[in-house]
């Protein structure tokens, strides 16, 4: 038993308790949470007097542990662009716990990432979420899969039409063929339901499989797209094959927000802060965030690690906060929401009876420069600490 | 005469001012405190109490040459074709255009260094330049600053690649060495013209002349540790200048960083461990390098960070310890010494170019807004013109 107190706490849901108390199992789940609370016997006090204390941070889309950071090409594993359809590959089998982004991660307060393939290939592949320490993959992993990886603009025609003079080098073609994957997965899908009424043999087929889950609404179909057409053109096609999505960037969103909103769209913004490096994110501007809110999109912020490095997620979010998303949304972009856009909510993304005891420590205010992250507990554990270089 | 009155400046040079004004005249500031008379001015902007600081400088930039949002077309960053070529001059390839200056403008930036990229092991002449206007040589401040060097992955990535040398780091020092010892030969057969064969133009010599002659330093590309030695090495062999950008490692070796004293761009801190060579990176080089009092200024190598966040930058190298003042100065005037143009801007002092930035509030915080941006004199963005 685990006593954290004296901290002012942002649950995530519901009030600020100020002088608040959390009681933490020894499986690490959050016992008892609120302010002013006698606290009885208690094999382990912690005592934050003066610290704010929020939930674990949850980046919601990265490539943390695949794509080499610090190691080089021999550490890349981050897109299998030989070909543009690959739904059966798994990002679980590429990521390195050992790696020194999952270390970056803690640092910067996140407890939980979704990793998800690149964005090479208009069907990527699968991805799944993860608490950010640990040394065996599947050990740390919370949900899997989380969705199939989708792409659209510059990113599938350079790998395919650029690089390797192959299909698609268009926009109409990555449409085309993310259509004719649904399609293909739809007669799949209908194949293996009548051998399974018949009993009769069937051949699996994994990357077919992959689109059937996106098609039974089991897991969503996770859109790479930053142009504004490109976004429509994702939910365009999502609307005729009836499947959930998310938004995965959504850099032009302010420019069409109103439909976004008016479509309940999801959004996984970011990655935030950087330079505009291609001609699809020239519009890029740190007021997205604050503009798709307000037209009732629900917006996630991420990383893109390592696109922008995870350790400044919360700069990212700070200077979100600072172009118009209120201090409510702000917090809730970088926890509950991305929870329950990747469907862990049970587990994670708030500090409330029952669930995980990922939290952060701050020196101050969240979105404060005098609010550096202190500590990151997971599941009650402290699992990293600011030192004095 | 433009006046600033009711502001809180943060010098650099001689202290933090409370409740001064500042007074501008033709590009220059002429006057700065609370005494300053402001009843000559055609203009005053009432500060209401907010910050004034220097115009924040970016020393090791690629704006204009690799340019925000334009892909392929817009990228003219590094020569790639041949390892060694001084003769560029990075002014050739500046784009004023690129989306980024304004970008620059609304975020304090007023100075910046751009350099051509580090593929060469000698890539050509770097400049100073103001982020302001459409014509790249009346927004130079100083051209050549120094001469673009590099060692480490990217000379040897580039040209080991396509089984060319340097394939390795002892390549890419013998090219620099080769390279230096040819100049330096070139520059003593004109100083002793024996035959008309001296005479021979060599463009690659010519081009380091200035750095042989220690009219300008070498400023050299460098992350790992024993990159940063090498090149200390090297440069002792021919007596030339140089400062270093990156310097990843620098705190490994700082006894030999502070031994020789040589001036250092730091960053781009918030960048991952994109190579081998930076995989160490984090905040600890600054915050050691503040300690053991070895001179460094903060770069964000745009578009690599963008430079949007150099104030970022610095308010985060506050969490691990770097004063506030210091994390302020080495994005202003530490920034200025290390392109050699402290002279003309970095600080706020009488004489000095005009580039000031207003505040709403502490620089450092996160939250705060640039409120306005003046080079030379003039009001180059304004918060408001272009709020949502």
């Amino acid at each position: 038993m685990l006593v954290v107190k004296g901290a002012k706490i942002y649950p995530g849901t519901g009030a600020v308790l100020e002088n608040g108390v959390m009681i933490i199992d020894d499986q690490g789940k959050i016992r008892e949470i609120g302010q002013n609370q006698s606290v009885g016997e208690a094999d382990q006090f912690l005592d934050f007097t003066g610290k704010v204390i929020i939930p674990g941070l949850i980046d919601a889309h990265t490539h943390v542990g695949m794509w080499g950071d610090g190691e080089g090409r021999s550490g890349y594993d981050g897109n299998e662009s030989v070909r543009p359809i690959t739904g059966e590959v798994r990002a679980l089998d590429a990521v390195n716990p050992r790696q020194i982004s999952f270390a970056g991660a803690r640092e910067g307060g996140i407890t939980t990432i979704q990793i998800l393939p690149g964005s090479g290939n208009p069907i990527g592949g699968l991805g799944f979420a993860c608490k950010t320490q640990g040394t065996v993959i599947d050990d740390m992993v919370v949900k899997h899969p989380t969705g199939l990886k989708g792409a659209t603009g510059e990113n599938p025609k350079r790998a395919h039409g650029e690089s390797q003079k192959q299909a698609p080098a268009t926009r109409m073609a990555v449409a085309s063929m993310i259509r004719e994957y649904f399609k293909d997965a739809q007669i799949y899908g209908d194949k293996k339901k009548k051998a399974e009424e018949e009993g009769k043999p069937f051949d699996k087929d994994l990357n077919l499989e992959s689109g059937l889950m996106v098609l039974k609404k089991e897991i969503p179909f996770r859109v790479h797209a930053h142009r504004h057409d490109d976004i429509v053109t994702v939910i365009r096609i999502c609307e005729e094959f009836g499947i959930e999505y998310t938004i995965e960037h959504c850099t032009d969103g302010h420019l069409i927000a109103e439909y976004l909103g008016k479509k309940n769209v999801t959004a996984m913004v970011g990655p935030g802060l950087s330079a505009a490096s291609k001609v699809e994110t020239k519009d890029i501007t740190d007021q997205n965030p604050a503009i798709l809110a307000r037209h009732g999109v629900n917006v996630c912020l991420m990383t893109d690690h390592p696109f922008l490095n995870c350790r400044y997620f919360l700069q990212y979010a700070a200077i979100a906060h600072k172009h118009g998303l209120s201090f409510e949304d702000t917090l809730r972009a970088i926890t509950i929401n991305p929870a329950r856009a990747l469907g862990i909510e049970d587990r994670v993304g708030s500090l409330e009876v029952g669930k995980d005891a990922d939290f952060v420590v701050l020196n101050g205010e969240p979105f404060s420069y005098k609010g550096s992250i202190a500590r990151t507990y997971i599941e009650g554990q402290l699992v990293w600490e600011r030192e004095a270089y | 005469m433009l006046g600033i009155r009711d502001v809180k400046i943060m010098t650099m040079t001689g202290g933090t001012i409370e409740k001064g004004n500042v007074l501008l005249e033709d590009g220059k500031i002429r006057a700065c405190g609370r005494d300053a008379d402001l009843s000559p001015c055609i203009k005053v902007i009432d500060g209401k109490g907010r910050v004034v600081t220097p115009g924040l400088i970016d020393a090791h930039t690629h704006v204009g040459l690799s340019e925000s949002g334009v892909g392929r077309e817009g990228t003219d960053t590094n020569e790639g074709t041949n390892p060694l070529t001084p003769s560029l001059s990075v002014r050739d390839g500046i784009n004023m255009q690129d989306q980024a200056f304004e970008i620059f403008r609304r975020s304090g930036i007023t100075t910046v260094g751009i350099l051509p990229g580090s593929g060469n092991i000698l890539g050509g002449t770097g400049l100073a330049l103001k982020c302001k206007g459409a014509i790249v040589d009346e927004a130079v401040l100083k051209d050549p600053i120094g001469m673009r060097a590099a060692l480490g992955e990217n000379p040897k990535g580039n040209y080991g690649g396509q089984r060319k040398s340097p394939a390795t780091r002892m390549g890419n020092a013998a090219l620099l060495r080769g390279a230096l010892q040819k100049a330096t030969d070139y520059l003593d057969k004109l100083n002793h013209p024996r035959d008309e064969k001296g005479k021979t133009r060599d463009k690659d010599s010519e081009a380091l002349l200035p750095v042989i002659k220690g009219e300008i330093p070498l400023i050299v590309h460098v992350h790992r540790h024993d990159d940063i030695v090498t090149v200390i090495r090297i440069c002792k062999e021919f007596g030339v200048k140089c400062i270093l950008d990156h310097v990843t490692d620098g705190h490994l070796v700082k006894d030999l960083m502070k031994r020789e004293n040589i001036h250092c761009g730091v960053g781009p801190s918030m960048h991952y461990g994109s190579k081998v060579e930076n995989k160490d990176r984090d905040f600890r080089t600054p915050v050691v390098f503040h300690r053991e009092d070895i001179p460094f200024c903060f770069i964000t190598d745009h578009p690599v960070v963008g430079g949007r966040n150099l104030i970022l930058t610095a308010s985060i190298a506050t969490q691990w310890g770097l004063p506030d003042d210091s994390a302020l100065k080495a994005i202003t005037l530490a920034s200025a010494q290390h392109l050699g143009v402290d002279e003309c801007v970095g600080s706020i002092e009488p004489g000095k170019d005009a580039d000031l930035v207003l505040w709403s509030g502490n620089p450092m915080e996160y939250t705060t807004f640039v409120d306005m941006t003046i080079i030379d004199g003039e009001i180059v963005y304004e918060r408001g013109m272009y709020q949502c």
